[in-house]
């Protein structure tokens, strides 16, 4: 077999890079040039100085890791128990979990004012608490299949059923078979579903808006409206944060175990 | 009962007492029910809730009327600009990442150009939304980059020539940039799983390159590409705050008039809203439900 | 007069050498092995007859016309693969027919021929069934019958067994070396089982670290084996240290005892030492005439493997392993037990160390 230099697929290649690139470059030196005739960190600046950019974020920021809190926990004993006592119900699960995917975050929402307004038996849209605990409760939906995934996939990597009865042969109880070998195995997983949940619901927009809530995605549409540069820094904050997300996302996905969080230093001695 | 317990103490020297059937099973139950509890109230009761109300009146009694009115020209309208775009938005996408696969994964490339691609193409599907498109603004729009680096360095007026960001066409382009990377993604374990065996195979009894692809390759790959084509589709239908943020509210696409009812923007009639995410559901559901259905029986060949 | 002849073949991947110079002759209609370890280069060499593999240098004709650069596809050559590669998305006529079709026969014939490879085969009732939907041993008479179906000069396999469970592997070597018989066409097997090869080749070649090492029939391999590696690898072999003696140059000294060897000594090194080969078959726990060396020792294991029993005799710092048949009456040995070991001096061969 000749071995020919592949011309089409390095012009495939490069097309597609730039076609990536591109944007990201001419946005980073759009938001440079903020200040009239250089280029500047201006709009950055002007960013971290907005305080509704804070409180936006601070805001965002909070409602999005209760949100991998509450999934975490209603999804990672759910995973287990299904793959563990009811294996019949798994289809059943996974099927509601990867229903948020066909249920756009509009319509979502549109059945959560309907159905907790406030004139509904339980009107969580009456109150701003009420509509925090609403949003928080959507972010968890929306991030379900995912996170539902990725410890299901953390779980199976371990084969949770065989170490269960491994450690309940060896006498543990179920609790501590949970705290002691269970979780700290899927520790990993749960951390990566974590990132990806984080990454959805930071700049999240539709909920946040309909709800009204002071959230950075609607701060962020908002300021697109109002300005011209700062939006672009805010674009190029907001994918180094994607970015960072993902490859955070990726290592604790594929850390197996007990594998060291950082290289050795210093060799340990053994007695 | 003291019969049984003492004959499994006899039998197992075990000091517990074995639980009775019926009562692991209530357990078992039990375990998952937070779950189920959670999903009801909080996924499928909104929805379902909304198809129930698609079909009723503002007194609750049933009707048809919401369902017909979707077919009055402003929602038809709509639905079509949706459709168009998502199918248009799906093409473009899977044909992209289709040649982008081929080309990095089958091309003879080295391991480290797909790997790069993979890496971005994860963050890349995830970048949609808001940043997105101040990021096409900043690279497309009246003042981006492009536009100005080609009428200073080529003398190409872009928009002189009809072409606009704020158009169609424009939302398309914005859209590639997280369908190409999606299509990539998905479609890179299926052109993995085009065993070499089977070019080979082909080649020793004869074929050409090209009759190994038009006989065997493209037809495995089919059911791979249509399922991700529609996935396309839906992922297109479904988004809006690209379009928001691009296009602000009067661009009509089925989430922006859905989301203008919502907001009480257009003339407030809940029951319509009903009938207008029933539509959306529907679309969406069927769309991925064929997905789902090819994905399967790509698997199956692929054993 | 070879049909198939490779002459001095190398192949080199970067800087290592996989292929060190192979050179074979096959004859029309025989059915030849290449046995040997993983990483010896056999698949290497089979997929240079294929043209996967372009040789480094060296020459490959079939038939007499020179296909060292020939593309595959225009070889005329059957390849059968480990993993079977049926193409998926086509039925087990689709696939016997696709090298027809290539070929550009008309819808007739190939319904003819195809007709007459699923009878070759034995699944003609499977025709419509899909790939997924077969067992892999149903699977790989498909792709012997897609292979064989254009009429190939040569028919090459990759470890088409290696895949299969045990009873299958058996019945399955039987059927195609049946079918080769039958129509008569060149073939190349490739395989790491030693008994498989054993069973249905003509000839086999023992490859080893990108060189044959021998190249015979079965029975030249197994009963004058050139190298320890050949002897170690096809069939257990007992290896004993021996020391020269004296008197004779066909007299050796194994613990203690004369044995005195068909062929003179020739691998004996500077001290006298050298290595004696044995076939478990060789001994027995019976005295007879011709047995006329004895080993006594203490049975270290007994195993009971269906219609043979191996027991595992340590003589002296040696631990000697033979086999006996098992026999409905028969008590074997138990193990701690005293038991002597009695082999005929003729069978006992030098092996290099």
């Amino acid at each position: 077999m000749k071995k020919t230099f592949p011309v089409a697929a390095v012009l495939t290649a490069l097309f597609a890079a730039s076609f990536f690139i591109v944007p990201l470059i001419a946005t980073f030196y759009f938001s440079l040039k903020m200040t009239r005739g250089e280029l500047g960190f201006a709009a950055y600046a002007s960013v971290f100085n907005s305080a509704a950019f804070l409180n936006t974020i601070v805001y965002s920021t909070v409602a999005s890791l209760i949100a991998i809190l509450i999934g975490a926990v209603i999804i990672v004993p759910t995973a287990y128990w299904v793959r563990l006592k009811v294996p019949k119900l798994r289809p059943v699960v996974e099927f509601i979990s990867l229903l948020p995917l066909i249920v756009p975050p509009v319509v979502l929402v549109f059945g959560y004012i309907r159905l907790f307004g406030s004139n509904s038996w339980l009107p969580l849209t009456s109150s701003a608490f009420g509509t925090d605990v609403l949003l928080v409760i959507g972010y968890v939906v929306l991030s379900m299949p995912y996170m539902f995934r990725a410890v299901d996939n953390g779980m199976a990597a371990i084969d949770i059923t065989t170490l269960t009865e491994a450690a309940e042969s060896l006498g543990a109880s179920r609790l501590r078979t949970i705290t002691t070998v269970i979780f700290p195995n899927v520790r990993a997983a749960i951390i990566s579903g974590a990132f990806l949940t984080f990454s959805i619901s930071l700049g999240e927009f539709v909920l946040a808006s309909l709800l009204n809530r002071p959230a950075f995605g609607p701060y962020l549409v908002q300021l697109g409206q109002d300005r011209a540069y700062e939006p672009a820094a805010l674009a190029i904050m907001s994918f180094g944060f994607t970015w960072g997300c993902m490859v955070l996302m990726q290592l604790f996905a594929t850390k197996k175990p007990g594998q060291r969080w950082l290289p050795r230093f210093a060799q340990r001695t053994t007695p | 009962m003291t019969l049984d317990v003492s004959a499994s103490t006899a039998e197992l020297g075990a000091p517990a007492p074995r639980r009775r059937g019926v009562r692991e099973i209530d357990w078992n139950w039990l375990g998952v029910t937070p779950f189920f509890l959670f999903a009801f109230l909080f996924l499928i009761g909104p929805v379902l809730y909304l198809v129930v109300g698609a079909f009723q009146n503002a007194e609750g009694a049933f009707t048809f009327a919401n369902i017909i009115e979707l077919g009055s020209p402003n929602i038809v309208a709509s639905f079509s600009l949706s459709i168009r775009l998502s199918l248009l938005s799906a093409l473009m996408g899977a044909v992209a990442g289709l040649l982008l696969g081929q080309a990095v994964i089958l091309g003879g490339l080295p391991v480290w150009v797909r790997n790069a691609f993979t890496t971005f193409s994860g963050v890349a599907s995830n970048f949609a939304g808001v940043p997105l498109a101040f990021a096409f603004i900043a690279t497309l729009g009246r003042l981006g980059l492009v536009t100005v680096l080609l009428r200073d360095l080529f003398g190409i007026n872009l928009y002189a020539s009809g072409f606009n960001l704020f158009s169609f066409v424009g939302l398309s382009i914005v859209y590639l940039y997280f369908q190409l990377p999606l299509m990539f993604l998905i479609i890179a374990p299926a052109l993995d799983g085009l065993k070499t065996e089977w070019r080979e195979a082909a080649e020793i009894l004869g074929a050409s390159r090209r009759q190994y692809w038009q006989m065997v390759g493209l037809p495995v790959l089919t059911p791979t590409i249509l399922g991700c084509f529609l996935l396309l589709f839906a992922n297109a239908f479904g988004t809006l705050a690209t379009v928001y943020a691009l296009m602000g509210s009067g661009f009509d696409v089925v989430p922006i008039v859905l989301f203008q009812q919502i907001r009480g923007n257009v003339l407030y009639n809940p029951n319509l809203g009903y009938a207008l995410a029933l539509g959306m559901v529907v679309i969406m559901g069927v769309s991925n439900t064929l997905y789902l259905i090819l994905r399967n029986r790509a698997e199956r060949w692929q054993k | 007069m070879s049909f198939l002849s490779i002459t001095n073949a190398v192949k080199t991947f970067g800087t290592n050498t996989v292929v060190k110079g192979f050179d074979l002759s096959v004859q029309k209609g025989e059915f030849v092995s290449f046995l040997g370890p993983s990483g010896c280069g056999k698949t290497t060499v089979l997929r240079m007859i294929a043209g996967f593999e372009r040789p480094t240098s060296g020459k490959i004709t079939i038939d007499g016309r020179d296909v060292t650069d020939a593309a595959p596809n225009k070889r005329r050559i059957g390849m059968v693969f480990q993993a079977y590669a049926l193409f998926p998305n086509m039925n087990v006529f689709g696939n016997i027919a696709f090298g027809l079709k290539i070929a550009g026969l008309d819808k007739a014939a190939v319904e003819t021929r195809v007709r007459e490879m699923l009878g070759l085969i034995g699944l003609a009732n499977l025709a419509e069934r899909y790939p997924y939907e077969l067992s892999g041993g149903q699977q790989q008479r498909v792709a012997l019958a897609r292979a064989l179906a254009p009429k190939p000069q040569v028919l090459l396999l990759d470890e088409p067994l290696s895949a299969l469970d045990a009873k299958i592997r058996v019945s399955l070597r039987e059927e195609i070396r049946a079918i080769q018989r039958q129509l008569g066409i060149t073939t190349v097997f490739v395989t790491h089982d030693q008994e498989e090869a054993m069973s249905i080749s003509d000839r086999i070649v023992v490859m080893n670290g990108g060189r044959a090492d021998q190249i015979g029939t079965p029975s030249e391999i197994y009963n004058r084996p050139r190298t320890r590696f050949v002897a170690g690898f096809v069939g257990t072999l007992n290896v004993l240290k021996a020391q020269v003696d004296n008197r004779s140059p066909h007299k050796v000294m194994v613990g203690g005892q004369v044995v005195e060897l068909a062929q003179p000594v020739e691998t004996a090194d500077a001290t006298g030492h050298l290595s004696l080969a044995l076939r478990p078959e060789a001994l027995s726990l019976t005295p007879s005439e011709t047995r006329n060396v004895t080993f006594e020792g203490r049975v270290e294991g007994v195993n009971f493997m269906g219609s043979v029993i191996r027991i595992r005799l340590k003589v002296g710092s040696e631990i000697i392993s033979f086999d006996m048949f098992n026999s409905p009456n028969l008590v074997p040995p138990s193990i701690g037990q005293t038991a002597s070991a009695h082999f005929a001096s003729r069978d006992a061969f030098e092996i290099s160390a």
